[in-house]
């Protein structure tokens, strides 16, 4: 019987055309360029489209990347069969389904956001309901009516990954294409749903005079521990969920969580551990904002005020993303040759490092070549449009064209699908506990510890010892 | 086997360590990183006092606080242009229209049809501008006056920035005798907020009247703001001010703010007047930087009268298009810390925040809805507000 495209990522092996590094050096050169076409072609302030408003361009940035994830993670490729996946040259591969993920997200844009939710739930989803308030110019119109399309985005491509990386498809792993994809998305739609009414609802809420009381909580309940009303402090956990999912997903390999033998304790420890994981970034995050600009000031606005600190928290933490991912995609995740916990430290080292160069090089350039404004904290300057569009663009690399031109795709033969599982089996009983990890245990988490805290006191000479921007 | 088990080779004390660090470097910091123990990481503030001296009063005659009339005219042509992070010297708007139509000018082609008159015609430079320009009857403009009289009785007169429209400009300046001052040579120096279209692109009306007059401006203008300077006939000197304080006399000190501001501008300068027996007056063009960023940095670095921060004068760049988002809920839920005793806003404050000013019980001082101001919630065009003064 004919296949969709289930399992396509795992059977796949990608086969370098040249030795490393000329593989990835082509790759980003190659991406690179697309990113920066399209960017002057979509959201480039200066460029033909101008959808950097900015967030009617982060709206689509956002949702493009969760069309990506539904296409490839819930729905296996599905319609597409496997042969279609395996045979087809990668560029035609590439566009066609490049294409169908960009029908999809103006269908879901423009269907059922703007126009059935925005004109039989929620009128701020429909720009030109909310052009029949008094006072609301077009512009504001269009604007707050994205804010809240990329807000829930925010949140479904957290959850979207999430019920596959950490959940494992539960129950619905067992099903077939596209009864699984379906399941799936509705049960994830369903929880962003209900996330999204207890995050941001009341965010949107108080943007009208006076407060909408009594169609959301207003003010809302977030205020006192957050120090701000703005749903900006939910923006940033869920953006360090998005991202810690996808650390786990890629240079984590899913790791400490698959150590878990049992299964539903697996997948329950892996969903909240991303939550638990991405609260702790969260929190650092923030800290490190105070430690280097000073303690926020509730009230005051750019880089002093509680809501944008807990927005850059978002961007900053999407730094990380960039470099884990090229890591994975591009670099073969290396290094492989150390034990799983090794391997984790070490890539995780890189990406950490590799995300404060680019933070740095972001700031201190971006002003130069993408239209964007100079400085940290613009209300209209969001990182997260263009590191997220260079990730569309890379998942859609990766995923629909198989890395090319660097590498080629070869189906796995039996034994070699056979030989990597029993590899992963291997590398499980390698690091499951026994008493002999005990004292690294413990010496690593004591170091793990006091580096925390020197971190904390560099942190201030570091930021007041090099100027990002001049 | 239980020997084996026991026995530690490097391997695992390294797979173990890893795991560890991982797991205590999480741990440390979801459980640090935002409980009250990490204050005790935050140096204390050290307040720097300098003494900018004291004044005896400081009165501000509101030239014009209408920038533009039309809040959905300028949106959408800001929507058309490409958004909030357009560069201004591309949008086609007057004075540096050239036809082209929206989004699709720039400074070198819309001075070039204009230049040959200013400062002296800048009537007739208009009505060429208004021919090739977007939405040109949109146009207004932001200024005032500054009077203030140091201890020792000398008198002060400042113009703090220089509106928009030519004509709009005109016709104020004529309006409050601002015309006569210049020509006088009364007011001793130009002060620019900020290198917005708004506040900026109406000098040349102040170079029609002086164009000697000494002109303090941001040290972060981009290249075409520098260049209109030159282009537009001024000839006096030029205080590009460097972010910081800035003492200019006796009870009087600007402070430059290095910031990003919409429209591809970046830095504002604001003014700090200390006003014996009173407190701290705050005189702003936009306030890009927030009134309440404004205030902590006075705390920080100047003395004041009474430790008190008594007044507020200008745009407190809230909602200036009658957007809103809930961080400007958060300046009127915390305003009120800071004890203003008169709060003199106008133009980007925003008329919907203005009202929430007054509801929350700030003390916000109206105005008389006059000359184009639309509403008297807040001082419109022609309003005086003074301070350590009664006007």
């Amino acid at each position: 019987m004919e296949r969709y495209g289930v399992g396509y990522l795992e059977e796949r092996k990608l086969v370098k055309r040249w030795p490393q590094p000329m593989p990835a050096i082509v790759a980003l050169v190659l991406t690179l360029a697309v990113f920066y076409v399209t960017w002057w072609l979509f959201q480039d302030p200066r460029g033909w489209m101008r959808m950097y408003t900015p967030y009617v361009g982060y709206m689509y940035t956002r949702w493009w990347l969760i069309m990506l994830i539904w296409m490839v993670y819930i729905f296996n490729y599905w319609p597409f069969k496997s042969s279609w996946l395996e045979n087809s040259h990668p560029l035609y591969k590439g566009a066609i389904l490049t294409a169908v993920s960009v029908g999809i997200l103006v269908i879901l844009i423009k269907g059922f956001f703007e126009g059935l939710l925005g004109n039989f739930g929620l009128a701020y989803f429909n720009p030109n309901r909310l052009l029949q308030l008094e006072g609301v110019t077009e512009f504001f119109a269009i604007e707050y009516a994205a804010l809240a399309c990329l807000m829930f985005a925010a949140i479904a491509s957290w959850l979207s990954p999430a019920w596959v990386v950490a959940c494992e498809e539960a129950p619905w792993q067992n099903m077939s294409q596209p009864a699984k994809g379906f399941s799936i998305l509705i049960m994830t739609f369903f929880l962003s749903t209900m996330i999204y009414f207890m995050t941001m609802h009341s965010h949107m809420g108080i943007l009208y005079y006076p407060w909408q009381y009594f169609t959301s909580i207003a003010p809302p309940y977030w205020e006192k521990f957050a120090n701000t009303v703005s749903g900006n402090f939910h923006v940033s956990w869920i953006m360090c969920c998005t991202v810690t999912v996808w650390i786990v997903e890629t240079i984590w390999e899913r790791f400490p969580f698959k150590l878990i033998k049992t299964t539903w304790l697996r997948r329950v420890t892996a969903f909240f551990g991303i939550i638990a994981i991405a609260f702790a970034l969260h929190f650092f995050l923030y800290f490190a904002q105070e430690l280097t600009w000073g303690q926020a000031i509730r009230g005051t606005r750019r880089d002093f005020a509680p809501d944008w600190r807990w927005l850059h928290v978002g961007e900053m933490a999407v730094f990380f993303l960039v470099p884990a991912l090229f890591l994975t995609f591009y670099c073969g995740n290396w290094p492989k040759r150390f034990s799983l916990p090794t391997n984790v430290l070490v890539r995780t080292l890189i990406t950490a490092a590799a995300a404060i160069l680019l933070y740095i090089f972001y700031y201190a350039t971006s002003h130069y070549f993408l239209g964007t404004q100079k400085g940290f904290s613009h209300p209209q300057q969001f990182p997260m449009i263009p590191t997220i569009w260079l990730i569309n663009i890379w998942l859609a690399h990766h995923w629909f064209m198989d890395n090319w031109p660097g590498w080629k795709m070869v189906p796995k033969t039996a034994d070699e699908i056979a030989a990597d599982h029993a590899k992963e089996k291997a590398e499980l009983a390698d690091v499951r506990w026994n008493p002999r990890l005990g004292w690294g245990l413990g010496v690593g988490a004591v170091c793990g510890v006091v580096i925390y805290f020197i971190i904390l006191a560099i942190l201030p000479w570091a930021y007041e010892s090099i100027t990002i921007i001049h | 086997m239980s020997e084996n088990k026991n026995t530690i080779n490097r391997r695992d004390f390294f797979k173990g360590a890893a795991m560890g660090a991982l797991g205590g470097s999480v741990l440390a910091m979801g459980v640090y990183s935002y409980s009250p123990w990490r204050k005790a990481q935050f140096p204390p503030v050290k307040r720097k006092m300098v003494d900018i001296g004291a004044c005896k009063y400081v009165k501000i005659t509101n030239i014009s606080e209408t920038s533009w009339f039309n809040n959905a005219d300028l949106m959408n042509d800001i929507k058309g242009a490409g958004g909030l992070l357009v560069d201004q010297y591309l949008y086609n708007w007057p004075p540096f229209g050239d036809g082209t139509g929206l989004g699709k000018g720039s400074y070198e082609k819309g001075i070039a049809k204009i230049k040959h008159l200013l400062p002296n015609d800048v009537d007739e430079a208009w009505d060429i501008t208004e021919k090739l320009s977007v939405h040109p009857e949109n146009a207004g403009g932001y200024a005032c006056l500054i009077e203030m009289e140091e201890m020792n009785g000398k008198q002060h007169k400042y113009l703090l920035d220089s509106g928009w429209s030519y004509k709009w400009t005109h016709e104020c300046f004529k309006r409050e005798g601002i015309d006569e001052m210049l020509k006088n040579r009364e007011i001793e120096a130009l002060f620019i907020s900020h290198e917005h279209f708004d506040h900026y692109w109406g000098i040349p009306v102040t170079f029609k009247y002086d164009p000697n007059i000494p002109i303090y401006i941001p040290d972060t203008f981009y290249p075409e703001g520098l260049q209109y300077l030159k282009d537009s006939g001024h000839t006096g000197e030029v205080i590009k001010v460097k972010p910081g304080l800035k003492p200019i006399v006796p009870g009087f000190a600007t402070y430059v703010f290095p910031i990003p501001i919409i429209c591809r501008v970046y830095g504002e300068q604001s003014m700090y007047f200390n006003v014996k027996d009173h407190g701290l007056v705050s005189v702003t063009g936009c306030c890009h930087q927030s009134i309440i960023q404004f205030a902590e940095t006075a705390y920080q670095e100047i003395k004041y009268e009474n430790d008190e921060l008594y007044g507020v004068y200008g745009g407190l760049h809230v909602s200036p298009f009658e957007d809103w988002d809930p961080k400007y809920d958060d300046l009127v839920l915390s305003l009120g810390k800071y004890d203003f005793k008169k709060i003199g806003c106008n133009h980007c404050t925003g008329i919907v925040c203005a009202k929430k000013f007054a509801e929350a019980g700030h003390p916000i001082v109206k105005g008389t809805a006059r000359y184009r101001s639309k509403e008297d919630v807040y001082l419109g065009n022609s309003d005086r507000i003074g301070f350590g003064i009664e006007v």
